[in-house]
């Protein structure tokens, strides 16, 4: 190999592990997005939000002296109950209501928090606490750099997602959210009470957008107010890119979207890195709305 | 028998579901014919595939001899086949005179630039379109609730409105799902009378999909019977009535319903 | 003082004429567009590089008038290449798809250096005044109000009532939809122009998701369908700020979060807005239709 394309290949693996990276926090976010999705067929656009009070509340627990292994699940546990109170007090009462009031609510709640943020926190960035000594060390292979953070950063997504695989797939819970999103009435009558598992499906994925958010905070060692919005967008986009409502879905639109961005970014201009993940949302609406892992489907006349 | 609509070997297939199967049928110019089947039997889904809202994955449909697979729902409609629905789509938030005007747009003569400048041309036309929905209305007795907003109106003159605005559309082939459903019987007898009356008046075919016995049996000259996609009968009433493969698919399982 | 009123009567023309439009897209035909400060920007960007660049010595209103027509033109083209992707796509995903357009034509707009690109596009002449602003207004409104009570309008209202019954009395419902879709993107194109040449100053970022977000909460406080209620709902969005000032620079801080309050409480209890679809009739548009 002639040292150019040892170079490339050099770049290639930084700019995937960047994407792999990357990708794993919009499916952190993602997922939460397509299991409320699957179960009430809203778009909650203030799931991004849910990943910024995360991230607060990490910062909070982390300032206040508490070691990070307390932390995560507090910041887990505080997005969690947000999303619990919020679907409480403003979507249960739309949920009926049909898609657009409710897509609406869910674009007002996210403004609200966003704004909110800004004013009772401040809009300026806060530098976020180092928490172990580890965590700025890098680990060369030949050129290419590994980061404490990125490991786990990734490895921390993988044990949530197994995680969240045996609950969706081997628990009873699992089993009474699987037959709600499926087809709620039948799951009432079959005694499940729905509004419990939908409850906890905001729950849980808040609480993994929660852990997310703490990840990116430690990752680019800063959190803001507004620090949900993009990525809760880019994390819509990967619902939609591995189909809606679909939970292997989301993994796998996340880490394409992000591997896609940093592919762009790194080989081509930067400058358009937030256009990368719209313009993929558009052309898989266009073409395949159901997503890479989604089925067709007709509308019912 | 000079043909207006027929449907050859129509096949619905929704992944592996065989929602209809090799369903032909024939209709001539004036028509009344009525097409039975229990709960799922892919009623419908033939009324869908000949407007155009489905295209059939085998098979064809033809208008005058014309194929119209692939045609747009609207290209359909201008050229003559026009449907109510098994759950009444009326135009809830418009009057009941906005619900006939519309479906008299497609044969309106003027441009959008004509609507904002108000030209001649325009207030002839809208003048020509009102009149017209008029009439119409007058027909139905239903002129006198003209500027009434269409979700206002009881159920069964929702059904009358309904038919109203697919004849507004002047077909030669009128689909009716289901008219009766939901009616009582006072209101169902009177549709019975109804939709003779507009076949007579109009001279036009009427195909219709019904759940309720009485009504097909007093008001189809031939009757279709499917079941599971498949065409298992087809005869004047009487003989539908007498066929023991219909006792057995539709009737039975309705009277097991009754007890 | 009196500059003050002005300028701000002039602010509320250019947003009756985005809430209007924006209306005829989502309250009128029903396709949920989140994506009208996209074409805001189109009109006002594309009207100011011609007043920049292009616009020969004449008559001051003779150049505002082109550069209109240039916003206008250049956001319906905008909204063509926007709409005829997208309107294939229903309710929830439209919206989404609108969003994404919105912002991309920002990021674009941002990476054009010739239009000022992150610094902003300077030097753009003064032209609007109240006059031209609200002969703009009336234009817009005669316009949608005379199309609604044609039978084109009335094929764009019947889409938002119900597609398919709509395809089924033999409308061309996707060129409708596409019609109120470029119309009202067009409209918002010349809104854009007259803000620009009142601001004489763009940046990108005064054309986020976020003024998509406050020309929607204008239509739906007025009445999604409701032309007497966009003007209304434009004129308090645009006046509410002026006057949470009185109240002092924190709660003036506090105006995003009371809209976010606002957007909230009316779908909980008032999803049809102050007017609902009605409206009200001024002999100007024309008598009152009696059957």
């Amino acid at each position: 190999m002639s040292e150019e394309t040892t170079f490339f290949f050099y770049d290639l693996a930084t700019y995937l592990l960047n994407g792999i990276t990357q990708g794993s926090v919009y499916a952190l976010v993602a997922l939460g997005y397509t299991m409320v999705y699957g179960i009430i067929k809203l778009i909650n656009f203030a799931h991004g939000e849910f990943y910024m009070i995360g991230a607060f509340v990490g910062f909070y627990c982390i300032a206040a002296g508490m070691p990070l292994w307390m932390a995560f699940p507090c910041a887990m546990i505080g997005s969690g109950l947000v999303a619990i109170t919020v679907e409480r007090i403003v979507y249960r009462p739309i949920r009926y209501a049909g898609r657009i009031p409710a897509l609406i609510t869910a674009l007002g709640t996210s403004l609200l928090f966003q704004y909110a943020g800004q004013n009772i926190i401040g809009a300026d960035p806060k530098a976020f606490p180092k928490v172990t000594d580890f965590e700025n060390q890098t680990y060369k292979f030949g050129e290419l750099y590994i980061s404490t953070n990125q490991i786990v950063i990734i490895s921390t997504t993988f044990i949530l997602m197994v995680f969240l695989y045996w609950l969706v797939n081997h628990t009873r819970t699992g089993k009474a959210m699987r037959a709600t999103s499926f087809d709620k009435n039948a799951a009432e009558l079959m005694g499940i009470d729905t509004n419990k598992i939908i409850s906890f499906t905001f729950f849980l994925g808040a609480s993994l957008a929660g852990a997310a958010g703490v990840l990116v905070g430690m990752y680019y060692n800063s959190v803001e107010p507004m620090m949900g919005l993009i990525p809760g967008l880019k994390a819509f986009v990967a619902a939609v890119l591995g189909g809606i409502g679909i939970i292997p879905g989301a993994v796998l639109g996340g880490l394409v979207l992000g591997i896609a961005e940093n592919l762009v970014v790194g080989f081509w201009v930067s400058t358009y890195r937030d256009a990368i993940a719209f313009g993929i949302l558009i052309l898989i609406l266009l073409f395949k709305p159901s997503g890479l892992l989604g089925k067709n489907t007709k509308e019912k006349v | 028998m000079d043909t207006i609509l027929e449907t050859k070997n129509l096949t619905m297939r929704f992944g592996g579901l065989v929602a209809v199967n090799n369903f032909s049928l024939k209709l001539g110019k004036t028509d009344l014919v009525g097409v039975i089947g229990p709960n799922g039997a892919g009623k419908t889904t033939i009324f869908n595939m000949i407007t155009g809202i489905y295209e059939p994955t085998e098979g064809d449909v033809l208008l005058d001899g014309k194929s119209l697979i692939g045609d747009h729902v609207a290209l359909i409609t201008q050229n003559g086949i026009c449907r109510t629905f098994q759950n009444i789509r009326l135009f809830k938030d418009l009057t009941v005179l906005d619900n006939i005007r519309l479906a008299g747009h497609f044969r309106m003569k003027y441009g959008v630039l004509a609507s904002i400048f108000r030209t001649k041309k325009f207030h002839a036309e809208e003048a020509r379109l009102k009149e017209e929905a008029m009439e119409l209305l007058k027909i139905f007795k239903l002129e006198s609730k003209a500027n009434h907003l269409a979700k206002n109106l009881p159920y069964g003159e929702q059904r009358r409105l309904e038919i109203a605005r697919a004849l507004a559309t002047k077909p030669k082939v009128l689909l009716l799902d289901e008219p009766a459903a939901g009616m009582n019987p006072n209101e169902t007898k009177e549709l019975t009378g109804l939709i003779r009356w507009v076949r007579d008046h109009f001279q036009i075919a009427i195909l219709l999909i019904e759940h309720d016995m009485k009504l097909v049996m007093e008001v189809c000259e031939k009757i279709y019977v499917v079941d599971h996609g498949t065409q298992i009968a087809f005869g004047n009433p009487s003989e539908i009535q007498n066929n023991p493969k219909v006792v057995e698919a539709y009737l039975g399982v309705q009277d097991e319903e009754q007890k | 003082m009196s500059q003050y009123i002005a300028d701000l009567a002039l602010l509320c023309g250019v947003f009756i004429i985005l809430a209007v439009s924006l209306n005829l897209i989502n309250g009128i035909c029903g396709q949920f567009s989140l994506g009208h400060a996209g074409f805001w920007a189109v009109g006002a960007y594309s009207a100011a590089a011609y007043s920049v660049y292009f616009a020969p010595p004449i008559l001051d209103s003779l150049n505002l008038l082109i550069a209109c027509g240039i916003g206008f033109i250049s956001a319906a083209l905008a909204g063509v290449l926007i709409g005829v992707p997208c309107l294939r796509l229903r309710g929830d995903y439209l919206a989404i798809a609108t969003l994404g357009f919105g912002e991309i034509i920002r990021i674009f707009i941002m990476n054009m250096d010739s239009i000022g690109g992150p610094r902003g596009f300077t030097g753009i002449p003064k032209w609007s005044n109240l006059f031209w602003v609200y002969l703009w207004v009336v234009i817009t409104i005669v316009f949608v109000v005379n199309l609604l009570r044609g039978t084109h309008g009335r094929a764009i209202i019947s889409i938002r009532e119900d597609e398919i019954a709509a395809d089924s009395m033999g409308i061309y419902t996707f060129k409708y939809k596409t019609m109120a879709f470029v119309i009202g993107a067009g409209f918002a194109g010349v809104a854009g122009a007259l803000f620009a040449h009142d601001s004489q100053f763009l940046h990108p970022n005064g054309f986020t998701f976020m003024w998509s977000v406050i020309i929607l909460l204008m239509i739906i406080l007025g009445g999604l369908g409701s032309v007497t209620g966009s003007v209304i709902g434009a004129v308090i969005l645009t006046i509410l700020p002026e006057l949470l000032r009185f109240f002092g620079d924190t709660v003036s801080e506090w105006r995003m979060v009371i809209y976010s309050l606002l957007l909230i409480i009316l779908m909980l209890w008032r999803p049809g807005g102050i007017f609902g679809k009605h409206e009200i009739s001024l002999p100007f548009f024309g008598k009152k239709e009696k059957a």
